[in-house]
């Protein structure tokens, strides 16, 4: 018995419960969301359409889905879309939705709004999204739903018992969105339910030439049009001012 | 002893403290320090191992099935990826030489397929040495270095995974590779040319990466392509991770020579797709603007006259290369190590190789004489006996100016004593120079040439066929490729290291000379490459196998020599149709036949220009000439 040797283990025993815990807000009282942000996603953003460019660029053939895993209710659906139906019962910005916006092949302009409310325009469709970090903004039943924004970092399943590392540097603007009206995911009517659950994750990349890069993941979850999730990701170059910015109304054909 | 211990034990808590465990107490530096860029220190490993599928979700019908022809639409190529892509037909893969072909690393990625990813550690450190990410389809393995290895120099080979290197920044793992192989943007045509480099980061998001790619290509790319895409993590082995492929003949009766292709503007199924999808062929063809919204506007007046205008090569002169120069231009001699005994040495003007042994060294060409001593002392290093041989692939100056110094420098002893020596004063006392006689006849002024420095002349010739010689444990073939560059142009194999030297009927760097006054031609040139191609073996996937050393450029396998061919005959092709509809030599310079090829090999400067070239073709096509194989 050598009880010297035990003796980092039994301090060790006892001081990791005093960090088993995940990071906390720095010193001085709860950090809003924009003093914590990974990174800045504010400025003027141009969509590259670099994939599904044909259903991206202009409107794919009525009834055809691309890579969207619908199901036959959604087939249904898509099948007897009709553009002028949407324009007379004033849904022609269905395909402007949370759904279908980032797809769409048009710019971004992001602000914040307060310390944590994250406002995101589009020139199509003149849309405007709110990512809330704390009270929800967005309207239940609205287009772009309600927005929830937290920044997502990895972090160990518990924390504490490790030596050495932690949690990684930066980290991704996680958005969920859930209570969007329907809408649809493409232009040509591959619709989405009011069940539906938007999850976005933007990150931001320096690439050569010095041009910053916002890309977005998205996975979309729903039960009544979808046989499993939706995965896209979608890119945007980042613009130094406003140029080629073009609100305009929605456009069903 | 208790004592000594306890003071071990509180330096160890103390070091803890301090670092490690400290590092728990503190959140994630929140600020502007973004994920995915450059700076900020080294961020801490994230875990990519484990097995991960594709999500074909987008463009799943040109990742699954395959693109459809002439859909270059949301690719910002350039006017040379524009014009080679509608001069590919997809027939060209029935050839052996590319049936096999891979997938470049960032096509790599978007393949259906299963994937792979492990980390490489040193055994007793534990650092992170690479990062393995192996795809089922066509086998690709990459290896992402993580050690802070730099990238190799430009004369290295390429291939389809590349070189990589990375680094964790931010949430990201970002990655830097050089070194490709020529393969697709879109596998119906569209080209990302030897020269692209690709930026990648790959983000964790739990069980899912979201993986960017930006591959910028001065070749056929106006401004970067970029491509996200998703992977998911499979909790099981998915138990398929082979890819084999062997070539088989699938045209019977087509001549080696053939190469499928379509002339400018003559694509069969041109507006197919345009038709098909009712959108505006300007859409269908591609380039920057059709990545932006604003696009969409133009397509809806963009006329049929525009779309086909974009068919041809613009008017105007030829473009130049912008292609990295592989030789260092240092006035130094960098030596690369091909395979086994056999090398390549670099910077005095033509490539050339050294294969040493037991014996003497075998010397393949001797450069440019420019730094002769300097590639001397590159061979001493290398072997420890002398240059017992030189062969010489060719009769230009880049490959025989340090012909005389090296020959004396070494020496053949296998000529000492033998009744060759008698009568004959210092024979064996330098090495001897072995070429094609024409080469000889060239240099001597025989056929009308300004003669060489007599050291210099080859006098162990061949008038035909090949020339053998076991050397160093390797079986050495030299053959003759009858009015290629020259007419005394040779191929050098060395058959156990499996190591075939080109001469200029190969060259990386330029338009291949066609040296029309010492007995060159069109048709003799893709004869030679035919004549390599016969004698290369892939090793997997269309790369590998057989080394080809290039009269100047980067270390090659069969996939570039191919290519290179592919280029020849089409442009061939192309002057052969015009000279059949009557075009005079300002008419086929004017319509820019080479205009695809441009960006890579092309020149308005310097000894041999892209009009020189065209203009080779030309006469050699309106006179042919050959000579005896």
């Amino acid at each position: 018995m050598r009880p010297s040797a035990l003796l980092p283990v039994a301090l060790l025993a006892g001081i990791c419960p005093l960090w088993a815990q995940a990071p906390g807000p720095p010193r001085g009282g709860p950090a809003s969301a924009k003093r914590a942000a990974s990174f800045d996603p504010t400025g003027y953003w141009v969509a590259q359409i670099t994939e599904d460019w044909r259903y991206r660029i202009s409107a794919a053939p009525k009834g055809d889905p691309g890579g969207i895993p619908v199901n036959a209710a959604g087939r249904r659906v898509a099948a007897g879309w009709d553009p002028d139906k949407d324009i007379a019962s004033g849904d022609a910005c269905k395909a402007y939705g949370v759904g279908g916006i980032l797809r769409m092949p048009g710019r971004l302009h992001i602000t914040w709004d307060g310390e944590d409310v994250l406002k995101m325009e589009a020139d199509s469709g003149s849309q405007t999204r709110w990512f809330s970090f704390a009270q929800p903004r967005g309207k239940a039943g609205d287009s772009q739903g309600v927005s929830m924004a937290s920044w997502d970092r990895l972090r160990p399943a518990i924390s504490g018992f490790q030596l050495g590392g932690g949690a990684s540097v930066g980290g991704s603007l996680k958005v969920v969105t859930t209570q969007a009206k329907p809408g649809y995911l493409a232009r040509n009517g591959i619709p989405y339910g009011a069940t539906a659950t938007f999850t976005e994750f933007y990150d931001l990349f320096q690439v050569p030439g010095g041009d910053t890069l916002l890309v977005a993941s998205v996975e979309v979850t729903d039960p009544e049009f979808l046989t499993t999730p939706y995965w896209y990701s979608v890119h945007f170059m980042k613009q130094p001012d406003a140029n080629g910015w073009t609100p305009g109304p929605c456009s069903v054909k | 002893m208790i004592m000594r211990v306890s003071g071990l034990a509180l330096r160890l808590i103390v070091t803890l403290l301090g670092g490690g465990l400290l590092a728990l107490a503190q959140g994630p530096p929140p600020g502007p320090a973004g994920p995915g860029g450059r700076g900020g220190g080294p961020a801490p490993a994230i875990d990519f191992s484990g097995w991960w599928t594709a999500n074909l979700q987008e463009d799943s019908a040109e990742r699954g099935a395959g693109p459809e022809l002439v859909d270059f639409g949301g690719i910002p190529i350039n006017e040379a990826g524009r014009l080679w892509a509608l001069s590919y037909d997809t027939s060209r893969l029935t050839s052996r030489f590319h049936q096999c072909d891979g997938y470049v690393a960032p096509y790599s990625v978007r393949a259906i397929g299963n994937t792979r990813v492990w980390e490489e550690r040193d055994a007793k450190l534990q650092t992170l040495i690479a990062i393995h990410w192996y795809s089922q389809t066509f086998e690709g393995h990459r290896v992402i270095w993580m050690d802070g290895r730099p990238h190799p120099p430009a004369y290295a080979p390429h291939t389809w995974m590349g070189f990589s290197t990375g680094e964790f920044a931010g949430n990201a793992l970002r990655v830097e590779t050089t070194h490709l192989k020529q393969g697709w943007l879109r596998r119906n045509g569209a080209p990302e040319s030897d020269q692209a480099t690709l930026t990648e980061f790959f983000v964790r998001h739990g069980d899912h990466v979201t993986y960017t790619s930006v591959i910028n290509d001065p070749v056929f790319l106006a401004e970067p392509l970029i491509k996200t895409t998703d992977f998911f993590r499979q909790p099981t082995d998915p138990g398929a991770w082979l890819f084999p492929c062997d070539d088989s003949e699938q045209v019977f009766g087509r001549a080696d020579d053939e190469v499928p292709n379509y002339l400018f503007g003559k694509h069969p199924y041109l507006d197919e797709y345009a038709k098909k999808h009712e959108i505006a062929l300007l859409g269908a063809l591609g380039g920057s603007q059709t990545l932006y919204g604003e696009f969409q506007q133009n397509l809806a007046r963009a006329s049929d006259a525009e779309a086909r205008a974009r068919t041809l090569p613009a008017p105007g002169p030829p473009l130049t290369s912008r292609a990295v120069d592989p030789d260092p231009h240092d006035g130094d001699i960098h030596v690369l190590p091909a395979r086994e005994n056999v090398y390549m040495l670099v910077g005095d003007g033509a490539n050339i190789v050294v294969q040493t042994g037991d014996e003497g060294a075998f010397v393949v060409d001797s450069g440019s004489g420019q730094l002769t001593d300097k590639v001397l002392a590159a061979i001493r290093r290398l072997s420890v006996k002398p240059i017992q041989f030189i062969a010489n692939t060719s009769l230009h100056a880049g490959h025989t100016g340090g012909n005389e110094k090296l020959k004396n420098a070494g020496s053949d002893p296998s000529v000492v004593g033998t009744f060759l020596a008698l009568g004959t004063p210092g024979a064996g006392s330098t090495a001897a120079i072995m070429a094609h006689e024409n080469v000889t006849a060239r240099m001597d002024g025989s056929l009308g040439n300004p003669p060489a420095p007599s050291g210099a002349w080859p006098i162990d010739t061949y008038m035909a066929g090949r020339r053998r010689k076991f050397h160093n444990g390797d079986s050495i073939e030299m053959f003759y490729v009858p009015n290629a560059s020259t007419d005394g142009d040779s191929i050098v194999h060395f058959r156990r290291a499996d190591v075939i030297v080109a001469g200029d009927v190969f060259d990386t760097t330029q338009f291949p000379f066609l040296d029309l006054a010492n007995g060159g031609s069109v048709q003799g040139e893709i004869d030679a490459l035919d004549t390599i191609l016969s004698q290369t073996v892939f090793e997997h996937s269309g790369e590998g196998g057989t080394l080809v050393v290039p009269g100047r450029g980067y270390l090659c396998d069969e996939h570039e020599v191919a290519e290179y061919r592919d280029m020849v005959a089409i442009i061939r092709d192309r002057v052969k149709a015009l000279i059949a509809a009557g075009a005079s030599i300002e008419q086929v310079k004017a319509g820019r036949v080479t205009a695809d090829y441009e960006t890579r090999y092309g020149a308005n400067t310097g000894p041999w220009t892209t009009e020189m070239f065209v203009e080779a073709v030309y006469k050699s096509l309106k006179s042919p000439v050959r000579s005896k194989p």
